[in-house]
């Protein structure tokens, strides 16, 4: 059974998609990372083009990060001062981003530069993350504990503008905050990911925030930084297609709460070098397919309006009639189901929670 | 005597280990020359 996307202008499988974003969403519930990473390289496997599987999962993150931060916002662990902090920088990124992507699409290499920005930073988070698992797995072994230093200060510290963040107990220079938000923005409009594996580093290891604020945070800031790329991608290209992003969203927030509930069971510290291994393959397999495969045309197909069923037809006509409140109906659609997810996973867990009591209740 | 202590044993677990980890830094190297060399393909 095959879809036809009226935006993107390719046949698809929706069960493929769905299992797809799904086991992403396990990964990244799994291992806490975000699944933009893996997400958009598979949907250019699936034969999307590179600038639509950009904008789509810029989409798709909006809503898995609104239902991530919607959780933590019930249970208060944001520091909304940083994230706004962090946002500015993001801002600008996003726009220099957008920037940059409107260059290289202007020239034609567009498809080039997202892939070869996913084979580098795949190849780079891949060997990072083998090196840091064997050392982890061969300390383990030899029951080595290793003492780290309390504090390290690098040049980034001295900047000046010093601002006080009372929920996360610090007193840092503004500068920090915008310069990682800036990298992140940056990188988020070309590759479409959310950025969380710059910014959660930066956050611990740059900022020295709390990590139990960290989670919270990132995903706060990733809202606004895919609300702009979402935004922006819609309006500048028309690249946004509702029928894949809903497929992208049902699929990973199912995905993401079945690993969080994995990862409370099992310890995936072990797993973390196959999750490196499977960066590495699939950043290998985009460089076959950009160097050495031969230049296979997706199956563009110039399908006419009449032709299309009626959902897709009113996508077509209101992304090309409206494409300023096709992107803020993206935005919305995108919000609600994230906030939807969120409040059926909480009363999903009071639900058990109570149903657990009555049942101990009565066995006692 | 125990098997554990054999010096031998220890020996070929160690030696093991060594392969393994050589085996896998000289894959991550293979990955990284193929995709610069495939970079500076494409960009001559």
């Amino acid at each position: 059974m095959e879809v036809f996307l009226p935006i993107a202008q390719v046949f698809i499988n929706p069960v493929e998609i769905l299992l797809l974003s799904a086991i992403v969403g396990v990964l990244s519930g799994l291992f806490g990372v975000g699944g933009g990473f893996l997400m958009t390289p598979f949907l250019i496997f699936m034969g999307v083009p590179p600038a639509y599987a950009v904008a789509n999962e810029a989409n798709n993150i909006l809503a898995t990060s609104v239902s991530g931060s919607t959780t933590h916002w019930l249970k208060n662990t944001l520091d909304y001062k940083m994230g706004l902090i962090i946002v500015i920088g993001g801002s600008i990124g996003t726009t220099l981003g957008i920037f940059t992507f409107t260059y290289f699409k202007g020239i034609g290499k567009i498809d080039t530069i997202i892939s070869l920005a996913y084979m580098y930073i795949l190849a780079i988070i891949g060997t990072l993350m083998l090196v840091e698992s064997l050392g982890e797995i061969d300390k383990a072994k030899k029951n080595i504990v290793e003492k780290k230093k309390l504090h390290v200060h690098y040049w980034i510290h001295g900047l000046p503008f010093r601002m006080r963040f009372p929920k996360s107990k610090l007193y840092e220079s503004i500068f920090t905050p915008i310069i990682i938000g800036l990298a992140v923005g940056f990188i988020a409009a070309i590759m479409g990911i959310g950025g969380a594996f710059i910014l959660v580093p930066a956050m611990i290891y740059i900022i020295k925030m709390p990590t139990k604020l960290v989670p919270g945070t990132s995903l706060f800031v990733t809202i606004f930084v895919s609300v702009i790329v979402t935004f922006l991608h819609s309006i500048n290209f028309g690249s946004i297609d509702l029928m894949l992003v809903l497929m992208l969203i049902v699929g990973s927030i199912i995905g993401v709460q079945v690993g969080q509930k994995l990862g409370e069971q099992i310890d995936s510290s072990g797993l973390k070098a196959l999750l490196a291994i499977l960066l590495l393959i699939v950043g290998i397999v985009i460089a076959y397919d950009t160097f050495f495969a031969e230049n296979i045309q997706n199956e563009i197909k110039s399908v006419e309006s009449k032709d299309l069923n009626f959902f897709s037809r009113f996508i077509k006509e209101f992304s090309e009639d409206m494409p300023f409140f096709y992107g803020l109906f993206s935005i919305l659609f995108a919000v609600i189901l994230g906030i939807a997810a969120a409040f059926i996973r909480r009363s999903i867990s009071k639900f058990r929670e109570k149903y657990f009591k009555k049942v101990v209740k009565q066995s006692k | 005597m125990y098997l554990s202590n054999l010096k031998i044993l220890n020996k070929i677990t160690s030696k093991k280990s060594s392969f393994i980890k050589t085996g896998i830094f000289s894959a991550i190297a293979a990955c990284w020359g193929f995709i610069i060399v495939g970079t500076f393909i494409t960009f001559k």
